[in-house]
């Protein structure tokens, strides 16, 4: 008991005394947590949005002739032979035009001029789920346009294929931004720490005359390392929820975040940012006082 | 109070201990010597003569270059650094150049020798206290260390040195800057110490004020040569040569 208030006590005595120092690691935390936390809470939503894209991914074959029920099977079985297919629905003229007529209800007048068979049939691939990687979709297209009667395919591949660039390079920006944290939360903080342990050298040298343990003279600075990580991080993820409420309640209705249906870090996650904020921080300060203070 | 040599074991035990300090001074030259418990040691010896370095040697502040150092029946070349951490907290060091934190209070100085046994505040403050009375230095409680007299100063360090009620006390110079009256508190800090706490106490000095009248061994370090001390009194030659 005596020995956790001591260390308690110590720490506030250490954070009192060089109370300028603290606050630049603590603000180097806060900043690059909250530099990381944001590319990251980016990359995670365009994540869960490529998934959910991925989802209802479908190739359309145009024809340029209609397809006669003898036909389906072989062309059915064509389909299924190159790739793993969750469905195949085949549209012909009349049905298309069903259903823009449908889709086009109060107004479907426009199309009365234009004839039942203005569209064309069209046969609907729905790749099973696991084809979510672009080459393989381009790849099945170019097959599906070797289909006797083929016009022309539209997958949306083209702009699946650059919202896959843009979540590839905010991977690489939220590695980088991780890399600088965890590089600027181990040096600063062990940076700091080891100007706390030169201006208390005094000290240090007399608690060792009088047999004080390492245990006594290096949990204290420990404990401001932890502390450090802790209160950094959580103002980072705090600054940042703030951030993105504020986005959020000024771009609400239709937008950018609706489309992706933005959302803030799951509990576990923003848990998992602050403990390893916590761990950063307090190996720091391990470096420093391992270097730094003979016993 | 003096105990039988014979059968008592030492707290402190020197045999053939030589200090050089690089790269040739001879500071502690081939010294054997064994310390009691209970016991009041006076070292003497002309400036230089080692004094200082024979102190360190016992708190491991130094390490000798040939020969064996024991205290309390541990060797102290083959201690761990949680060992000699223990050890510190059992000896009190009173420095010959204090070694105070200038910055900090009386109050401070004496305490952080009690906090790194994580005793109470409340014990620590009434021990203070206790102290700074014994040593009349009770009006000086709040203030800075480097704001004292070199006589505060070194009381400061006796009280600190005598704070945890250690088993052995190893004061250098202890009143090279006290005047009679001041003198005769720390005498009779060290009595207190040693009568009701049993404390095993050495003290280096070169004032024979302080052990020319006394009835406790007295050794004299010559160049670096440890002997008993020459004059001594009909008291002492009664008790160490009968
Ligand atoms: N750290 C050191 N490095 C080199 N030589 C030293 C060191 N400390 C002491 N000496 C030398 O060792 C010898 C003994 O010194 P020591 O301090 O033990 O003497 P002393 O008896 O305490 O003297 P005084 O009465 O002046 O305090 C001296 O010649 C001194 O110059
Ligand atoms: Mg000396």
């Amino acid at each position: 008991m005596q020995f956790l208030a001591y260390i308690l006590r110590q720490t506030g005595k250490n954070l009192r005394q060089t109370w300028g120092t603290p606050a630049m690691p603590l603000l180097t935390v806060t900043l690059s947590v909250l530099l990381f936390a944001f590319f990251f809470l980016i990359y995670t939503n365009m994540l869960r949005a490529s998934a959910r894209l991925g989802d209802d991914i479908r190739l359309i074959v145009y024809l340029d002739q209609e397809v006669t029920a003898q036909m389906r099977p072989g062309l059915e079985k064509k389909i299924r032979d190159f790739g793993p297919v969750e469905k195949i629905v085949f549209v012909s003229r009349s049905e298309a035009f069903a259903r823009l007529s449908a889709q086009l209800d109060k107004e479907k007048d426009i199309l009365n001029d234009l004839g039942p068979d203005f569209l064309p049939p069209s046969i609907e691939v729905y790749p099973l789920k696991n084809l979510n990687d672009l080459t393989k979709i381009s790849q099945f297209s170019e097959f599906l346009l070797t289909l006797p009667h083929a016009a022309k395919v539209q997958s949306g591949s083209d702009w699946l294929r650059r919202f896959g660039y843009f979540t590839n390079l905010l991977r690489v920006v939220v590695l980088l931004s991780g890399s600088l944290l965890i590089i600027s939360m181990t040096f600063i903080v062990s940076y700091t720490l080891r100007l706390t342990v030169l201006s208390r050298q005094g000290e240090l040298e007399i608690l060792r005359l009088l047999g004080a343990t390492s245990a006594y003279i290096r949990l204290p600075l420990l404990l401001e390392g932890m502390m450090q990580g802790f209160l950094g991080s959580s103002l980072g993820l705090a600054a940042l929820y703030f951030l993105y409420q504020y986005i959020a309640s000024r771009f609400s209705g239709p937008g950018f975040l609706r489309l992706f249906d933005f959302t803030f870090f799951p509990p576990e996650l923003t848990g998992a940012i602050l403990l390893a904020s916590i761990v950063l921080c307090t190996v720091g300060s391990l470096f420093s006082i391992r270097r730094f203070i003979r016993i | 109070m003096p105990r039988d040599a014979s059968t008592d074991k030492p707290l402190v035990e020197l045999v053939n201990v030589t200090k050089i300090y690089p790269p040739d001074v001879v500071a502690v030259e081939d010294v054997s010597l064994r310390i009691y418990k209970g016991e009041i040691l006076f070292l003497t010896g002309m400036s230089g003569a080692g004094k200082t370095t024979l102190i360190k040697l016992i708190c491991r502040l130094e390490t000798p270059t040939r020969g064996l150092i024991e205290v309390a029946g541990r060797d102290l070349s083959h201690i761990s650094t949680a060992g000699v951490q223990r050890m510190r907290q059992k000896i009190g060091v009173a420095y010959q150049d204090f070694r105070l934190l200038d910055k900090q209070t009386v109050l401070q100085n004496i305490a952080m020798a009690m906090e790194v046994t994580y005793a109470s505040t409340k014990v620590i403050r009434a021990r203070v206290e206790e102290l700074l009375a014994l040593l009349n230095l009770s009006d000086k409680r709040d203030k800075r260390a480097g704001e004292l007299s070199r006589g505060e100063q070194q009381r400061v360090a006796l009280a600190r040195a005598a704070a945890n009620g250690p088993s052995l006390l190893l004061a250098d110079e202890p009143t090279g800057n006290l005047d009679p009256a001041a003198t005769e508190l720390v005498i009779n800090l060290f009595r207190h110490l040693n009568e009701k706490n049993g404390s095993t106490i050495v003290v280096a000095t070169h004032d024979p004020s302080i052990y020319a009248e006394t009835e406790h061994r007295v050794m004299t370090l010559n160049n670096g040569q440890l002997s008993a001390h020459p004059n001594r009194s009909p008291r002492q030659i009664e008790l160490f040569e009968a």
